[in-house]
């Protein structure tokens, strides 16, 4: 067959190519068609009866396609058209071992045909099967000695050795890496190899082998200078470190750092070195051979005293130094002098750099708190800027900026008094404009402002104060100023970010989604950034708004899941054995970014609270989001935390600020989230499951409720460990610290009972347990709590309105939120319930008779069933109006204070500053306007729902 | 002050400062772990002291006989850290890996408005090769130039006698077919 395909190859390929072309551009049915056109004349065309297979699966056909592409892998094809589209619909469909299968088949038929094997290999490679790689890349390499195949087959043993099944066994993981490198020796002997990635290689099997001396030798070697002349000389330093050889280091090292005179990695391993040879050589000193610190210091002045222009790196070092020398108890200052000397020195040589703070800040934590403050001060009085006058060029109001960065850092305005503090914001705000106006004139439209960050700061002196006073009017002038510094440096994303905290902290998510759209975060940045919003819409007020940001967020993660098993195949492809390991970590943490995982749970969740369509609909709405309650899909010890916080520039208190424990803080409190939010989506799963699965009828009889049940149990299990656990919300105690995560409002509203209760309910409808009255009543009341909270929280938030309209608002936004969220999934599973009562009541004359227990009472019968689902129906679409009512009512918030009066100390031009004010506060309107709108017709969709 | 290391994937999680520059594109993943699995050296990243990502630079190596050259396909470095030789020194970064892989030039485009980069090259050396016509799309199409250094094989500096006329993006995608 494949020989009769061959001969006419090229006339099969103009007769698929319609079929291809319409695949590529999306249109399935059109490819089904021609596909099915050709076959009409070519029954047997393998290559497109699998195209079929593909258009049918592409089109959703799931069973047809498989019938159809299983008949095709039963011919066992082995041409490679019709083998990479079967591939590729088995890569969709995540049958990796499928693939497997197919070359295995096709190589069996065509041994040592080096392109089906090569294929072999890869397809192993994306099952991670090393033993299986190891094979065939031998095969490989028989039927074509190429080094690419000889040292597949040697990654893949040093891949067992240290990824595999066996690599915990420290006898295997020896075994197998003694075997790769006598398998690189060999070849190295025969004089084969040939390229710097095969160098790389022997020198990390020896590496992980711990012969430091042989890859030494290796690595200063003829033939690795010749292959890799190209190898990281932090490769010499790694091997010296572990050789003990600081000699050797320390002199390398001072010959590079005379070449090349900016390298931090370089001082930073030189001064380690020096600290080394001064453990050594304790003993040398009395030799009269120089303390080895001290030869560092000369070094290191010598590199300042011969430099022409100033770079940072050696005064950095000095610093080092003397940071080090005082962890050791040396005498630091003695050897190199005074230390706020040393930082002055640096702030006036490098202070016009908008990375001196940075740079400063990294030695702050090593002195004390009174020093911090004196030096801060020191700093400021060497700007020369002065609360009289003003910065009188660029330079000067960058070295101003960052003294007053460093003095935030250093904690100089934490206890300053409100009146105080008020004064400082003023002046930053008058700083930013002075700056803006002076020297921020011929901006180019991707260039920040010179003052920017004047405002940056005023907004985080703002926050300070709003929290101190529990106000939001401060922070809501922070959020105008900053809006205003947008306009004028419309590509500074810090502003963007900032704005961007202030409206979801102000629940304001019309705000929040301009500035997130104006960051233009994309990609692998839906992953990094997506906590900034993402992550902080569900629950935030709105349901179907959110839909299209999870939607943009899961398309990535969908595309890259598919293709993450291709990115380890290319560095086969290119032999690039330095980046396998990364890209293979690489994968597991995209796949199991928690940012992922979330989305997909409240996507479900959006979708389920948000059906509108009639029952049918609904559930095959339902079937398709393929829920599998009884299986956890999620990887939870995998997790991982790919959140980018660093990317919002701060400049809080270096004493306050534990960036590593608010990560983790943060991050184990989304995962109880997440536990909580997946575990209820099982858990209602279930219960629709009980009317509707299709997998019940597979269960034996009398099992049907026990993934309901083992379930619930889990649900109350986990409150109750959530409870045990006191979780403290986190602090908020900095503008760019996180907003706290859901877990508390998940504690504190009434989820637990009314699930758990919901729980209760299915059972014994089910069963028609005597109890059920007493159930309904119960569930019933839930819902008038839930109801209550809803209307409670709107008229209390309208009662505050008059006072401070946007403190609370994100709180009360998601409390509404919260209990809406309850009553629509209540609503749907009612309507799920209902159908089948009425369903089953009017066929409940075929059905057998129950045999009846002889003892214990007679179950409920249908009839009242139904009629006590219809009064819960009744109760919950009257709840629901009530609900609409308060909703109804729910005011815009009030913004702070006089709008016109509001920045009137800006020397703003009127006109700014009135479309300025109008357009912030027509953003919180329309906000409020927009969420109003879709929570009511969520409520009219419910209420129509129930109604029937 | 900089350390300077290979770009590794999860670097990919980390450049948002640099990143959320409006003149820096961040591309799909595939374009990342393209380069990254093929040349991988040519992938090199700027830290700070303080471990922040100040600037990267990406590239490749490709071409036939004297056409054999290094290429820039992007280098950006964050706000935080300009001024400070950061693109000089991740260049020179690029020339030195294309002189150790044998290369006779390096070559890179950029945006005929873009006369800070215009500049900083030319002082780095480089000379304009030639125009591309309409090389980037967008809102308003733009020219770039196609801007060169010869390395130390091109001794003849042959690699770096300009064109008089500017070409068009289908003649540079048949040369560049050419070449592979």
């Amino acid at each position: 067959m494949a020989h009769q395909q061959g001969m006419d190859s090229t006339l099969f390929e103009r007769r698929l190519r319609p079929v291809y072309d319409n695949l590529e551009v999306g249109n399935n049915r059109k490819a089904l068609q021609e596909s099915e056109k050709l076959l009409r004349k070519h029954p047997t065309l393998l290559c497109a009866r699998a195209l079929k297979g593909l258009s049918l699966l592409r089109l959703g056909r799931y069973d047809e396609s498989h019938g159809c592409l299983q008949t095709v892998a039963e011919e066992k094809p082995t041409d490679d058209s019709t083998l990479q589209v079967l591939s590729f619909c088995y890569r969709e469909m995540e049958q990796l071992d499928k693939i497997v299968e197919l070359y295995q088949h096709a190589v069996k038929q065509n041994p040592g045909n080096e392109e089906l094997l090569a294929h072999l290999f890869i397809s192993h490679v994306r099952v991670e099967d090393y033993k299986a790689q190891q094979a065939v890349a031998l095969q490989l390499y028989k039927a074509q000695p190429k080094n690419a195949y000889y040292f597949w087959s040697v990654i893949s043993v040093v891949f067992q050795g240290i990824r595999g099944p066996e690599s915990a066994l420290p006898e295997k993981r020896k075994i197998y890496l003694g075997l790769a490198q006598r398998m690189v020796d060999k070849h190295i002997k025969e004089g084969k190899m040939e390229t710097e990635q095969e160098a790389f290689l022997y020198l990390h099997i020896l590496k992980l082998q711990n012969k430091y001396q042989e890859a030494w030798e290796f690595l200063t070697g003829e033939l690795c200078a010749k292959l890799y002349p190209g190898a990281p000389v932090s490769m010499k330093f790694e091997l010296l470190k572990e050789l003990g050889n600081w000699r050797e280091l320390n002199e390398l090292l001072q010959q590079l750092l005379d070449a090349d005179r900016d390298r931090w990695d370089f001082y930073k391993e030189y001064i380690q070195s020096s600290f080394e040879l001064l453990r050594l050589s304790t003993q040398g000193v009395q030799n009269g051979e120089k303390d080895s610190l001290a030869r560092c210091q000369e070094f290191l002045q010598g590199i300042i005293d011969s430099s022409e222009r100033k770079k940072r790196g050696p005064y950095l070092a000095r610093l080092e130094l003397h940071q080090r020398m005082r962890a050791e108890q040396l005498p630091a200052e003695k050897l190199i002098g005074d230390f706020d000397e040393m930082v002055i020195e640096y702030f006036r040589l490098f202070g016009d750099k908008s990375c001196c703070t940075h740079d400063i800040a990294l030695f702050l934590p090593s002195i004390s708190m009174n020093q911090r403050q004196a030096l801060a001060s020191k700093l400021l009085l060497e700007s020369g800027v002065t609360s009289t006058s003003l910065p009188k060029n660029k330079e000067q109001l960058q070295k101003h900026l960052c003294a007053l960065q460093i003095s935030r850092m250093c904690g100089s305005h934490m206890d300053l008094p409100v009146d105080h503090l008020l004064a400082f914001y003023t002046a930053l705000k008058l700083h930013y404009e002075h700056g803006r106006s002076t020297f921020g004139k011929k901006l180019l439209a991707t260039e920040m402002g010179p003052s920017d960050a004047y405002a940056l700061l005023a907004a985080n002196v703002m926050y300070d104060l709003s929290r101190r006073e529990n106000k939001s009017d401060h922070l809501f002038e922070a959020l105008c100023l900053l809006q205003y510094v947008l306009r004028n440096s419309t590509s500074n994303f810090h502003v963007k970010l900032l704005s961007l905290k202030i409206y979801h902290l102000f629940g304001c998510q019309v705000g929040a989604q301009e500035m997130y759209e104006y960051l233009d975060i994309k990609q692998i940045q839906l992953d990094s950034m997506g906590y900034v919003h993402c992550q902080l819409l569900p629950l935030g007020g709105r349901f179907s708004g959110n839909r299209n940001v999870y939607d943009a967020t899961l398309k990535f993660f969908t595309n890259s899941y598919k293709e993450r098993l291709e990115y380890i195949a290319l560095t086969y492809r290119f032999c690039t054995f330095s980046k396998m390991e990364e890209f293979m970590n690489f994968k597991e943490r995209l796949t199991n970014s928690l940012q992922y995982v979330a989305c997909s749970v409240e996507a479900q969740i959006c979708d389920l609270v948000g059906c509108y369509g009639n029952i049918t609909q609904n559930l095959t709405a339902y079937v398709a989001m393929s829920i599998e309650p009884a299986e956890d899909r999620i990887a939870w010890h995998e997790l991982s935390d790919n959140r980018d916080l660093e990317a919002i520039i701060r400049w809080d208190p270096l004493h306050e600020v534990d960036a590593a424990e608010e990560r983790k803080e943060s991050f184990d409190q989304e995962v109880e989230v997440l536990q909580v939010r997946s575990l209820m989506l099982r858990l209602f799963a279930s219960f629709i499951d009980l009317y509707h699965g299709a997998g019940l009828k597979d269960s034996a009889p009398g099992t049907e409720t026990t993934t309901l049940e083992l379930l619930r149990e889990s649900w109350t299990g986990l409150f109750q460990r959530l409870r045990l656990m006191h979780y403290k919300p986190l602090a908020q105690k900095f503008l760019v610290n996180l907003l706290p995560t859901r877990l508390h409002l998940l504690l504190d509203m009434p989820y637990e009972r009314f699930f758990d209760d919901l729980a209760q309910l299915v059972l014994d409808l089910q069963s028609g347990s005597g109890k059920l009255a007493e159930q309904c009543k119960r569930v019933g009341d839930n819902v008038i709590t839930v109801m209550e909270l809803c209307v409670q929280t709107i008229n209390e938030s309208n009662e505050s309105n008059g006072m401070d309209g946007l403190w609370k608002r994100r709180g009360n936004q998601q409390k509404v939120a919260a209990t809406l969220e309850m009553l629509s999934l209540y609503a749907f599973l009612l309507s799920v319930l209902n159908d089948k009562l009425q369903v089953s009541s009017k066929t409940k004359a075929k059905k057998k008779p129950v045999e009846n227990k002889v003892d214990g009472p007679q179950p409920i019968s249908e009839k009242e069933r139904s009629q006590m689902l219809q009064e819960l129906m009744r109760q919950l679409k009257h709840k629901l109006e009530a609900c609409d009512a308060a909703i109804r009512t729910w005011k815009a918030p009030v913004l702070p204070r006089d709008l016109s009066s509001f920045m009137s100390d800006m020397s703003l031009k009127p006109e700014v500053e009135a479309t300025l004010i109008g357009d912030v506060s027509a953003t919180f309107k329309d906000s409020h306007e927009l969420m109003i709108t879709e929570l009511r017709n969520l409520l009219k969709d419910k209420i129509r729902m129930v109604a029937k | 002050m900089t350390t300077l290391r290979p770009f590794t994937c999860d670097d990919l999680f980390k450049f948002n400062n640099v990143n959320f520059d409006p003149l820096t594109e961040t591309y799909g993943l595939s374009f990342y772990t393209q380069y990254l699995a093929k040349w991988p050296e040519y992938f090199q990243l700027a830290e700070s002291p303080s471990g922040q990502i100040m600037g990267y630079i990406m590239g490749k190596v490709e071409g036939h006989l004297d056409n054999w050259h290094g290429h820039v396909t992007a280098l950006t470095v964050s706000p935080d850290y300009r001024r400070l030789g950061l693109a000089a020194l991740l260049m020179s970064f690029l020339e030195d890996i294309s002189e150790k892989k044998r290369a006779y030039f390096v070559d890179l485009f950029v945006r005929k408005s873009n006369q800070v980069a215009i500049n900083m090259y030319t002082n780095l050396g480089y000379i304009i090769y030639r125009t591309i016509l309409e090389y980037y799309s967008g809102d308003q199409d733009e020219d770039a130039y196609d801007m060169r250094k010869a390395l130390s094989r091109d001794v003849n500096k042959k690699s770096v006698i300009p064109y008089t006329q500017p070409i068009t993006m289908r003649e540079l995608r048949r040369q560049m077919r050419h070449d592979h």
